[in-house]
């Protein structure tokens, strides 16, 4: 796996994207550029509808622009670099709604996106277990989402979004589905997870208290940075 | 500790979460591997029968007509075919499968009392009948079935015939038959100076030339001295007589619709099943699977199917095959021996169903987009 410390230059870096929909008639994205520096923590936030989202997709490879592009390490997103790799190597996500699999309990859920690595069975399990216990879920580990308080399964998420050791975090609306103590709880892990692996994190908010105390705060309307 | 994920345990767990739907998708492969185990491994039985029947008997030729459904031969050529230098001995012989009671059928041959193929045969009680009467021996299995003796009478489409004799044949097939004088036989089955084939005995093959090559070159001559017949070497007679024939097209016919339908079960399942974990196909795309994981995945939830199904197809299949084994009504066309080698092919069979049917359904899977899967509610 590439580190992105002591690389030159942005580690991800978007030039002048834009996303449509239904054939040009809705535009999400209205040409974006931006730069975002290895181990940076930034918040990106701006009413629904905004773009805030698509972008986070765009920057972590879920989709693709409709013109402009996305670079990582200046290698540009889709084509010098394979976007399924991409994702499983250098992103981990975590999402409002969790999107954990109801079937699997918590270990498995983080094990499973490990699969595509073909790491050992007996490796994916042990390092489930690790950061399932960093997260303080070690007596939860054998649970199913369903036995889960929402909180914990945005724990599981987290510990899921970490198996392959990621360089870049990104995390849209992490706290979306959560309580006040239980979104402070996970920002405080998100925050605590970049400073002890020095990650790049990304996270679209529209809590604004979220998004301030971020080191750097994108402000995006109508598919435009404006600040 | 935690519990361990595999690949295929994730594959098995999916299955696992829709029983009923597994359960029922199950069923119809295993039906369909069931009908193609039972009737073709009764047909492939049945003909392997007929091989060894005559291979006990010692026919190297069988002459027919060359229409082969429906061969009548005019019972006079046997004369012409005992000119060949080669022939040593000539059967004209009639078969044919005939309802003996309500619930019990047999193959029935007409067979003259001097036919080298009775010589086969161990007597296990009574005589040998004589040409001219209504005289009939009864394989030891038919005998049982019917609860008939030495001396006991049976009537065969509306006449009266003397059980001569009780034998032991080389076959199944010959264990549940009747054999009848050849001049009987015509009467019963409308066929006067007719006969359904000529068994043909070769004098032993002259040094230097090989069986195989031998058969050949007497087929060839018998052909040549007869306009209008065919001479099979036995082993191809064994495949190709219409019985054989009929029973390898019903089976394969019924068994292929069966497959089919056990097909087109494992892929609705597998379609539905990708249709209802859109959202988490989008999950692991997100995650970093690639298509063809997501293929892979698919693929092996249906040939879990198509292998569970197989070997479930296989028991019924089997089961079934010996339970006709033993009703009076099947007894004597039915054999219970199966290879391993076919039993295999089956199991082989039902993998690739479950491949063929899952190809689509992961296929599509595969083509998601992850953020299209992802929104999908």
């Amino acid at each position: 796996m590439s580190s992105p410390l002591g690389a030159s230059g942005p580690i991800l870096e978007a030039r002048g994207l834009v996303k449509s929909y239904d054939e040009g008639r809705v535009e999400a994205l209205r040409g974006v550029d931006l730069k975002i520096d290895a181990g940076e923590y930034v918040a990106i936030s701006g009413p629904s509808g905004s773009g805030k989202s698509t972008l986070l997709h765009l920057l972590g490879g879920l989709d693709t622009a409709t013109q402009g592009q996305v670079l990582f390490n200046g290698s540009e997103l889709g084509k010098a670099v394979d976007l399924d790799t991409y994702r499983s190597h250098q992103v981990g996500f975590v999402f409002q709604a969790f999107y954990l699999l109801p079937t699997l309990r918590a270990a498995e859920n983080v094990q499973v996106a490990m699969l595509a690595l073909h790491e050992k069975a007996n490796h994916r399990a042990e390092r489930a277990a690790a950061l399932l216990e960093e997260m303080g879920l070690g007596a939860r580990m054998n649970h199913f989402p369903n036995q889960l308080s929402a909180g914990e399964r945005q724990r599981v998420a987290i510990a899921r979004a970490l198996a392959n050791d990621p360089t870049l975090l990104l995390a849209d609306e992490p706290t979306g589905n959560l309580d006040s103590v239980n979104s402070a709880h996970i920002m405080d892990i998100l925050r605590g997870i970049r400073e002890q692996r020095g990650m790049t994190m990304i996270v679209v908010t529209h809590e604004n208290d979220i998004a301030d105390a971020a080191p750097r705060h994108i402000r995006i309307r109508d598919g435009r940075i404006e600040s | 500790m935690a519990s361990q994920l595999s690949f295929t345990g994730f594959a098995w767990k999916n299955l696992w979460r829709r029983r009923l739907r597994t359960l029922l998708t199950l069923v119809g492969i295993t039906m369909g591997i069931g009908a193609f185990v039972a009737l073709v491994g009764f047909s492939r039985a049945f003909e392997h029968e007929w091989m060894r029947m005559y291979t006990s008997s010692g026919i190297d030729i069988a002459v027919v007509q060359s229409n082969l459904l429906s061969s009548s031969i005019d019972e006079s050529l046997a004369t012409k075919i005992g000119a060949v230098p080669d022939v040593a001995q000539v059967a004209p012989m009639i078969f044919n499968l005939m309802d003996l009671t309500p619930e019990v059928n047999a193959l029935v041959y007409g067979w003259r009392a001097n036919s080298y193929e009775l010589d086969s045969l161990t007597l296990l009680s009574g005589h040998r009948f004589h040409d001219g009467t209504p005289e009939i021996l009864l394989g030891d299995l038919l005998a049982s079935n019917l609860g008939k003796k030495a001396g006991d009478m049976l009537s065969i489409q509306g006449t009266n015939f003397t059980v001569a004799g009780i034998f032991h044949g080389g076959s199944a097939l010959e264990a549940g038959s009747v054999i009848m004088p050849l001049d009987q036989m015509q009467i019963v089955a409308g066929m006067e100076g007719k006969v359904t084939a000529f068994h043909v005995k070769l004098r032993p093959a002259p040094a230097g030339e090989s069986y195989d090559g031998y058969v050949k070159r007497a087929s060839a001559t018998i052909e040549a001295a007869l306009p209008g017949t065919r001479a099979f070497p036995a082993a191809e007679r064994a495949n190709n007589n219409q019985i054989v024939v009929l029973a390898h097209s019903v089976a394969w016919g019924t068994s292929a619709i069966a497959l089919l339908i056990g097909i087109l079960g494992i892929a609705n399942t597998m379609a539905m099943s990708v249709f209802e974990r859109t959202r988490e196909i989008g999950i692991l795309r997100a995650l970093g699977w690639k298509g063809r994981h997501v293929i892979l995945l698919i693929l092996a939830e249906a040939t879990a199917l198509g292998f569970a199904g197989g070997l479930l197809g296989i028991g019924v299949g089997w089961g079934a095959l010996r339970l006709l084994s033993t009703l009076p009504q099947t007894a004597s066309v039915v054999s219970a021996s199966v290879s391993p080698l076919y039993l295999l092919e089956s199991l082989l069979l039902a993998i690739a169903a479950g491949l063929l049917a899952g190809a689509y359904p992961a296929w599509r899977g595969a083509r998601l987009s992850p953020m299209e899967a992802l929104r999908y509610e």
